[in-house]
This record gives C-alpha cells, sequence and structure tokens, in this order.
C-alpha cells in the first residue's frame, strides 16, 4: 500500500496533508496519532469511501480512484464494528457475504476463526464490545483478505480482550496477510506490529521498523545507590565523565537515569565503587512506544521512511545535547 | 452485481419484525379502510356524494375500500423504503456494505429493488385480506356479491392492484431518496411524511389547481385510478418524471458523496 501526497481537505479544514505511505507487504503495520490525527479518514480513503482532495495512491497494485479492483482482496473494519442490531451474528455477516458473491459456508468458518461460533445465532444487540470486536473482524475477513485494515480493533476491550485481538493479528500475519491497523493503544502496538506508521494533524510524523524508532531513543541506563547522599554525589560524578544525567524524583531520591547505552554499566559500577558508592539497582532502561510516541508528537517528529524512504534523522527526533526534547517543528 | 445487492438485501429483510411490522401495518390499513367504507355505506343516496350499498353491489364495489387506502399505504411505504436507506447512514453500516460493493449505484439499484419487492408482497397480501374483509362485510350487510366476481369484477380489482401497486413504489422511491439525502431514518420519516401528508394537502386545499403537480396528491390519484384534478395517464407521467429527476439525483448524490458515517 503506497499512497504519494494524499491529501483530503474538508471545507476549510485539512484532515488529511500530502501523506506518503508505504506501508510493505507481508508486515503487521501500525497506525498511531492523535484522536482527529487523520488516521480514519485515511483509512476511509484507501477504502474508496471518501474522495481525496489530492495525492494517489495504490493498493494491491491498482490505484487508489478504482477500490472495485482491489476491494475484493481487502477486508476492513472501519471505526468500530457496526452492523444490523435485530440480525444475528451470522446473518449480518450473511448479508456482506452475498453483496460480495462469496461462498455462505465462508460465514461459518470466519465465526469459527474468531470464536463466535457459538454465539453466531444470537442478535449482535446482545453481543458484548469483545464480540462485536470480534464479528467486526469476522466481517473483515470474509473474502480472505490480502490486505486486512483493522481501524481501533481493540477499542473498548478489557485485558482478555485486546490479548485475543493480539493474538489474532498474529495469527493473520502468518497466514500472509498484510495488516494496518490503527490504534491507541500504543503498547500493543509495540507487540504487535513490525512497521510503524506515526501521523499528526494529518501529517507524516514518522515511518518504519518498530524498533528503528525506539532504538533511535537515546539509551538509557537507570542506577539505584544504597544512600541518598550518594546518589547525588554520583549524579555530579557522572556528569564529570560529559554525560547526561539526571535525578529522578525528589531531593532525597536514590535513582539516576543516565544517557547511556549498557556498554558503560561496568564503567558505572567501578566509578561508583572507587568512590565509595554502593550500588543496588543498575539495569539498561528500554524506551517504550509510548515515550517515543509522545516525544515524536509534542516535537513534530521528522518525517521519515523506513524501506526506501530516506531521513537525515534517523531517529526521526533525535534529542538535542543537554535536552530532554527536540525543539524544532518539521521543516 | 445488482442480484447480489439485492438477495444481499433481502437477507436483512427477512427478519421477523420488519415483516410483522410492514405486513401488519399494510394488511392492517387496507382491511380498515375496507371495513370502514363497506360499514359506512348508506341504504339510500345522501349528501355529499356518499357510497351507497346499491353503489357497492356493482363490479366496481369490491374495490372501493381498497381504493381508499392508498395515501396510507403510501405513508407505510415511504416510511420502510426511508428506513432501510437512511438506516445504512443512521448504523454506519453503509461503510461496510460499500467496501464489499464498491459499486454504489449497483448496491443502490439492488437495494431499491429489493424494498420493491417486499412492499409489493405485502400490498397484494394485504389485497388478499381486503378483499376477504370485504365479503365479509358484504355479508353482514347484506350486499350482493355476484358482480363482484364477474369478470368485470376482476379485471376492475386487477386495476386496482396495479394502481396500488404504482402508487406504493412510488412513495417508497420517494422515501429511498428522502433516506439517501437526509442520511437518517428518523429525520427522512418525519420531515418526508410531514411534507408528502398534511403539508400538501394544506396546499392543495389553500391554492386550487395545485394537486395535480404535487408528487403525494399524484401518487394518491393514481391510487384510485385517476381523479378529477389529475386523470391516470397525466398523473402517471408527471410523477415519473418527478421520480426520474430525483432518482437521478439521489444517484448522483450518493455516488459522489463521501462517506463519513
Amino acid at each position: 500500500m503506497v499512497t504519494r501526497a494524499l491529501t483530503k481537505r474538508f471545507g476549510k479544514r485539512l484532515a488529511v496533508d500530502g501523506l506518503d505511505l508505504r506501508i510493505p507487504a507481508g508486515s503487521i503495520s501500525g497506525f498511531v496519532g492523535p484522536n482527529g490525527a487523520g488516521k480514519t479518514t485515511t483509512i476511509r480513503m484507501l477504502l474508496g469511501l471518501i474522495r481525496p482532495t489530492d495525492g494517489t495512491g495504490t493498493v494491491l497494485g491498482h490505484p487508489l480512484g478504482h477500490s472495485r479492483a482491489y476491494l475484493p482482496r481487502v477486508g476492513a473494519l472501519i471505526e468500530g464494528p457496526t452492523f444490523y442490531p435485530a440480525l444475528s451474528g451470522r446473518e449480518n455477516l450473511m448479508v456482506l457475504a452475498r453483496l460480495g458473491g462469496l461462498r455462505p459456508n465462508r460465514v461459518d468458518a470466519v465465526l469459527e476463526r474468531v470464536g463466535l461460533h457459538g454465539r453466531g445465532l444470537d442478535p449482535f444487540r446482545t453481543y458484548s464490545l469483545g464480540m462485536r470486536q470480534r464479528l467486526g473482524i469476522a466481517a473483515a475477513l470474509l473474502p480472505g483478505p490480502e490486505l486486512l485494515v483493522l481501524d481501533e480493533p481493540t477499542n473498548g476491550l478489557d485485558p482478555y480482550g485486546i490479548a485475543e485481538i493480539r493474538a489474532m493479528l498474529r495469527s493473520f500475519a502468518d497466514d500472509g496477510m498484510t495488516v494496518f491497523v490503527s490504534s491507541h493503544l500504543l503498547a500493543e502496538i509495540q507487540q504487535v506490529c513490525e512497521h510503524l506508521v506515526v501521523i499528526e494533524a494529518g501529517r507524516l510524523l514518522f515511518q518504519g521498523g518498530v524498533d528503528e524508532l525506539l532504538a533511535a531513543r537515546a539509551p538509557e541506563l537507570i542506577v539505584r545507590t544504597e544512600n541518598p547522599g550518594d546518589a547525588r554525589y554520583l549524579l555530579a560524578l557522572v556528569k564529570g565523565t560529559g554525560r547526561r544525567a539526571r535525578l529522578i524524583g525528589h531531593y532525597e531520591s536514590t535513582t539516576l537515569e543516565i544517557v547511556a547505552d549498557c556498554s558503560w554499566a561496568g564503567d558505572l559500577n567501578r566509578l561508583a565503587m572507587a568512590n565509595g558508592i554502593t550500588l543496588v539497582h543498575l539495569a539498561e532502561r528500554r524506551s517504550t512506544l509510548e515515550e517515543a510516541f509522545f516525544e515524536i508528537t509534542r516535537t513534530g517528529g521528522r518525517a521519515k521512511s523506513g524501506p526506501g524512504g530516506s531521513s537525515s534523522d534517523p531517529a526521526g527526533f533525535g534529542r538535542k545535547a543537554g535536552s530532554w526534547a527536540a525543539k524544532g517543528r518539521r521543516p | 452485481m445488482i442480484w447480489r445487492s439485492f438477495v444481499s438485501e433481502w437477507v436483512k429483510m427477512r427478519r421477523r419484525r420488519l415483516w410483522y411490522g410492514t405486513y401488519g401495518a399494510i394488511t392492517g390499513v387496507v382491511m380498515l379502510t375496507t371495513i370502514v367504507t363497506i360499514a359506512g355505506a348508506l341504504r339510500h343516496p345522501g349528501a355529499h356524494g356518499a357510497l351507497t350499498l346499491v353503489q357497492l353491489a356493482h363490479a366496481s364495489g369490491l374495490s372501493q375500500g381498497l381504493t381508499q387506502s392508498g395515501v396510507l399505504l403510501g405513508a407505510v411505504s415511504f416510511s420502510v423504503a426511508a428506513f432501510q436507506f437512511g438506516g445504512e447512514f443512521s448504523h454506519g453500516t453503509l461503510r461496510n456494505l460499500l467496501v464489499r460493493q464498491p459499486r454504489r449505484s449497483v448496491l443502490m439499484a439492488g437495494k431499491c429493488l429489493a424494498v420493491l419487492t417486499f412492499l409489493i408482497g405485502a400490498v397484494v397480501l394485504a389485497t388478499v385480506f381486503g378483499i376477504c374483509a370485504a365479503f365479509v362485510m358484504a355479508h353482514l350487510r347484506s350486499i350482493p356479491t355476484s358482480a363482484w366476481t364477474s369478470g368485470a369484477g376482476m379485471s376492475d380489482l386487477g386495476n386496482l392492484l396495479g394502481d396500488l401497486v404504482i402508487a406504493t413504489c412510488g412513495f417508497a422511491v420517494i422515501g429511498m431518496i428522502a433516506g439517501v439525502l437526509f442520511r437518517s431514518s428518523v429525520i427522512a420519516i418525519a420531515a418526508g411524511l410531514a411534507v408528502l401528508l398534511p403539508f400538501e394537502t394544506i396546499l392543495t386545499d389553500a391554492v386550487p389547481g395545485t394537486g395535480r403537480w404535487l408528487p403525494a396528491q399524484l401518487l394518491e390519484a393514481i391510487a384510485q385510478g385517476g381523479s378529477a384534478s389529475a386523470p391516470f395517464a397525466a398523473a402517471v407521467i408527471t410523477v415519473a418524471a418527478y421520480l426520474a429527476g430525483a432518482v437521478a439525483i439521489a444517484m448522483l448524490v450518493f455516488v459522489r458523496r463521501d462517506v463519513t458515517a
């Protein structure tokens, strides 16, 4: 799935602003951004529900304007599961199966796949939120898609439901589908997705591998000293080596955060020991996607392409020396 | 392609509550108007051109009650059609349908055909029940029915059924157009019924001659086989022209408008 300068304007409001997407085939790609960032509008344009104001793109090798050529190979759950409340889950899927010219036995197959076979004859209105989401995914699976587009599939789910959806997404990817999933649950995206697209105010902030994004953040060591006074002393020692560090928490805190990778941990330990400081904890701290997301959206990031793309800043939001956040907006 | 859309819509319309509601309402309307018409017939000619038992004994007597049900049938048909179309926007189900059938005109045509066949079935069933009610009422009021079952009576009944079907389809198409344009079943039904029934009636009464130009008045005239102000052929042609234009506009809007619901 590729777009070039994809733009959508609703009156004076620019919902999507020159988006250049490149979603690799066979991957699970996350699509994240704050509310109103333009995620759903982008998805609707990809599915032919909304006409782009400008820009081009291709889905499964066909141009965006010819959605009838690629939609038979696409499954989609858009902005939550919406079905006819009075019809059963099975009947709701049958409406879509008949419309798409699909065999009726596909309905039973996808109900089985999402674990709803036992409740397929119950009215949709009696379904729990988790069951509704699963029915939405079942509807998306009906055509046996090559590309699965899921908009907030975990919205409102409890941790068990989220875990179920996560397992499903992995199984879809194992089956060779390309999965494009938007979500607000960044921890889930981090666990499931290999590729990531971040947008804000309709503009691309980052796209590339999730690991690439996380690795781009400066690594940190978390150190805890036995005595509170030692922490402040160690802070001064670390700063003396030219590294950035800070005390976490209150004045009497024993915990330090140091910008350094784990290869410096041994030196740090020796430095502490040489100065009579006992460390009770020394560990590398891995960045979370949530932290990366907040930073990239706060700073405006810098558009970064993964495969085939280019960027002068591999992080997309590199830190400035002595500061915990980049200041510049995207040029 | 249209067939798929047609069959898909029928999966939706097979639900029991819709059948009971629509078929019950339409049958009830036809039976009620038949019973009231025959029960209210005078034994001797009276004022205001009221029907008499002698008139009801003629070949056209069987269809007299059915004739009166045109507007009410239209109101039900309009509401069902508006609900079926507007509801897709209200429920947000339209996006699901369009992912499986991106050809919007095909989707609309198939849905339209399905709704029309559903309503035609309702009118036919209601007519059967209306005929039964008419015979029961004729027995109660001692009206001879031999003319009703004659060739002329059957022909009259056939014509009436055709007229009712045309009128019902006309109201249904207006309902679909309202559903598409308003994108909400509630607003479409409320606004549509308000315009088609009270507004048009008041306008017709207030401004003589407008009845032959207003769609609901014309469809009512068609259901009655034509009226003094709107002869049948003229009414059919005018309504057909209106509907052709309105369908073209609705189709254009449906095909081109962004689906944000």
